[in-house]
């Protein structure tokens, strides 16, 4: 009798959490899931937005690989990934460093840096054009300023996707930052007086407290921001268009030219596919890495 | 629950419905490019007050509805130009009642059967379609259906700083500019002029906005004689011809002779501020350059002359055009008064074409390029001739605006010293092919 009540507990408790995750497995499914399966079925027909015309197996696969321009895409895009997302983790970590005070200025400098983070991608490459002209911008003037030749930053292939990752950086290094600066809230004080107290260096301190302390939001800065950089667009698009001669044409810029401009549907799901593979790849790796050494 | 519960929020919402006004008159919606500038011309119902594309467009809408009081407009302006906002509508069974769209777009949306055609309206709309100009007419019809209403015809045209061109001595004993007739004159022209000025001869997109090399390209191919495209599969850019062309762009801008690093709002910066000699742009800015043409701070002041793509190979006379047009995308719940009060909209436009001539943009109707009034707008005595060597690519030539864009990216990238001038034609060829290949 005892064992039938706890075996319809057990059951009713197993029951009673599923409906409490219900609602966002719900969501999760409907939003997430099912345009996923979507995405990978379109990705194996030939259409445009109106219809799909013929099922094509894995031919878009092909072409995507026999094509030129989406391989130079896919190192554009890890590029963008390798210049921006070392940068956010670094620079946002050091700017919390800095600015994790109970001062007023650190407070007004924190608003700043976080300030250009809600701008929208419209304003943040107006403001940076202004800066990267090559004739009027706002380098080519300190350039003059020095005696020195102003460089066409957005003209030249060896500086496009520099200067498109320093704009990104701009606008998106508040996230981390705060990120930091939470996580740096929650590290016990008395671990910082216990360290004081037996003399510790301020870079054994934060080598020895602050880095073990943060690790797990230092991952999750990463795996955020691999996840978002993956997906560059608005500034490649309204900066250079993706050239000069296809130097900074991301993957997302590359499936919204095939999908909209070309109508050719099947294609352009083909490569978002493959975004998304390279998205789960590269933050299932650095989970794993990071895991990895959590463990040793 | 007991009715009292129920009286003050029925009172309350039938008070709030007896608010707005009942309005019978019949709805059309009004999809277009063109630009929004309802702050300065929202009032505006005579259309001879307004200028520039804009808002000559936002007076003729204002002045259709003060005139048409049974139909209201919806207005919708979009981003230029607005074709990903129309493919949505259209897949999500909301398309607008008319939208303007470029002659060279028709064909991708005609080919899936998304517009209405409308040569059987062209009486109701006190029209044939021998009242088009030829480039007019080419531009709507696809298989020799009439798919739309022309508002205008464009091309790229060369804008001359005729300032500096005295300066070069660029002109004839009447003061008129100097074309050159080869590619070999246009060197010379282009030494001569950045000798004697110091600025660049050419102002031409060099970064970005593609369209401007790509037009410049087609141009020069079309030139030549044979056809580009000379299949709907097929395009044919990886000859002789095409490396002429790119040759010659190449040594241009090699030879310091273009201006380097610009985008399109760059360059129309440039040429405004009297930065170089010619600009390579469309019919829009005629109304603009001749504007500065009058203003004493401009250097473009007494100072501004407009001419055709000069003939620079041996080939026919010739010049690249597209057009701008309204068409009716398919809707099966269009009503009949709706279609009907569509068609008067329309209707309006044809008559009223005039106007939007004065954009720049040449009128999509002979009467009017025949009229003494058309004649009589500043520098269309000297532009007129497109008007009968313009052509548009081949209507059978779809994707034309994606074909666009690789073609000006290639070519950018050869005439810039990126990428060597037969890989670059090899990869136009290819990229395009693959396009008119995946339908």
């Amino acid at each position: 009798m005892l064992a039938s009540q706890q075996g319809r507990r057990s059951t009713w408790d197993r029951w009673s959490g599923m409906l409490f995750v219900a609602p966002y497995l719900l969501l999760f499914v409907l939003m997430l899931v099912v345009p996923l399966v979507i995405g990978f079925r379109l990705s194996l027909t030939r259409g445009d937005l109106f219809g799909i015309r013929e099922e094509v197996g894995f031919a878009n696969y092909g072409r995507l690989f026999a094509d030129p321009v989406f391989i130079q895409v896919i190192w554009n895009t890890l590029y963008f990934v390798v210049l921006t997302v070392p940068a956010f983790a670094v620079l946002g970590l050091l700017l919390a460093l800095a600015l994790n005070q109970q001062s007023r200025w650190a407070a007004v400098l924190r608003a700043i840096f976080f300030a250009s983070t809600v701008l929208s991608v419209t304003v943040v490459t107006l403001i940076w054009r202004l800066v990267l002209l090559p004739e009027q911008g706002l380098a080519a003037v300190l350039a003059n300023a020095i005696g020195a030749e102003p460089v066409a930053f957005l003209s030249s292939q060896a500086t496009a996707m520099p200067a498109i990752a320093v704009t990104t950086i701009w606008w998106g290094i508040g996230l981390p930052m705060v990120l930091f600066l939470a996580a740096l809230q929650q590290v016990p004080r008395d671990l910082y007086e216990a360290a004081a107290l037996d003399g510790a260096s301020r870079w054994r301190t934060l080598r020895s407290i602050t880095l073990p302390s943060i690790k797990r939001t230092m991952v999750l800065v990463i795996i955020v921001e691999i996840i978002l950089q993956f997906q560059l667009f608005g500034q490649a698009q309204l900066l250079t268009n993706g050239g000069p001669n296809n130097s900074t044409r991301p993957i997302v810029l590359f499936i919204y030219e095939a999908g909209w401009k070309q109508w050719q549907l099947g294609y352009a799901a083909a490569a978002a596919q493959i975004l998304f593979a390279m998205i789960a790849i590269a933050a299932m790796a650095q989970y794993y890495v990071s895991s990895r050494r959590d463990a040793a | 629950m007991p009715l009292r519960y129920l009286a003050f929020p029925l009172a309350a919402l039938a008070a709030l419905s007896a608010c707005g006004e009942r309005d019978d008159r019949t709805e059309i919606t009004v999809q277009r490019f063109f630009g929004a500038c309802q702050a300065e011309y929202g009032d505006v119902i005579d259309p001879q007050e307004a200028e520039g594309e804009c808002g000559i467009i936002t007076a003729m809408i204002n002045q259709f509805e003060a005139e048409n009081p049974d139909i209201k407009v919806v207005e919708n302006t979009v981003f230029w130009p607005g074709y990903d906002q129309l493919t949505s509508q259209i897949a999500a069974n909301g398309p607008p009642d008319v939208v303007t769209m470029h002659s060279s777009a028709i064909p991708d949306y005609e080919a899936r059967d998304l517009l209405e055609p409308l040569g059987e309206d062209l009486p109701a709309l006190g029209l044939t379609a021998d009242d088009f100009t030829a480039a007019a007419r080419a531009g709507v019809t696809v298989d020799g259906e009439v798919m739309g209403i022309p508002i205008d015809v464009w091309a790229p045209l060369w804008h001359i700083n005729l300032n500096l061109f005295r300066e070069a001595g660029l002109v004839d004993s009447q003061g008129r500019p100097i074309m050159p007739r080869s590619t070999e004159e246009f060197l010379e022209h282009a030494d001569r002029f950045v000798e004697a000025t110091g600025k660049p001869y050419f102002i031409q997109v060099t970064t970005k906005d593609l369209a401007g090399p790509s037009r410049i390209f087609q141009v020069y191919m079309m030139q030549q004689g044979d056809p580009v495209f000379p299949d709907p599969r097929h395009a044919d850019f990886d000859n002789a011809r095409g490396r002429e062309v790119l040759k010659f762009m190449r040594d241009v801008y090699a030879g310091g002779y273009s201006v380097r690093d610009q985008d399109y709002a760059a360059n129309v910066s440039a040429f405004l501020r009297g930065m170089g000699g010619i600009l390579v742009d469309g019919t829009w800015m005629v109304g603009q350059f001749d504007a500065a043409a009058h203003d004493p701070d401009s250097p473009l002041y007494q100072g501004y002359a407009v001419r055709p793509v000069p003939m620079m190979f041996d080939g026919p006379p010739v010049s690249l055009v597209d057009g701008h047009n309204w068409v009716m995308p398919r809707d099966s719940s269009r009503t009949p008064e709706e279609r009907a009060a569509a068609l008067r909209f329309l209707r309006f436009f044809a008559e009223n074409d005039f106007q939007w001539a004065r954009t720049g943009h040449f009128p999509a109707y002979r009467r009017i390029i025949d009229s003494a009034q058309w004649q009589g707008l500043p520098h269309r005595d000297d532009i007129a001739i497109i008007t009968e060597i313009g052509q548009p690519l081949p209507n059978y030539v779809r994707r034309q605006a994606p074909i666009e864009l690789i073609v000006g990216e290639e070519v950018s990238a050869a005439f810039t010293g990126a990428k060597p001038i037969d890989a670059a034609l090899r990869d136009m060829e290819r990229r395009t092919n693959d396009v008119l290949q995946s339908f």
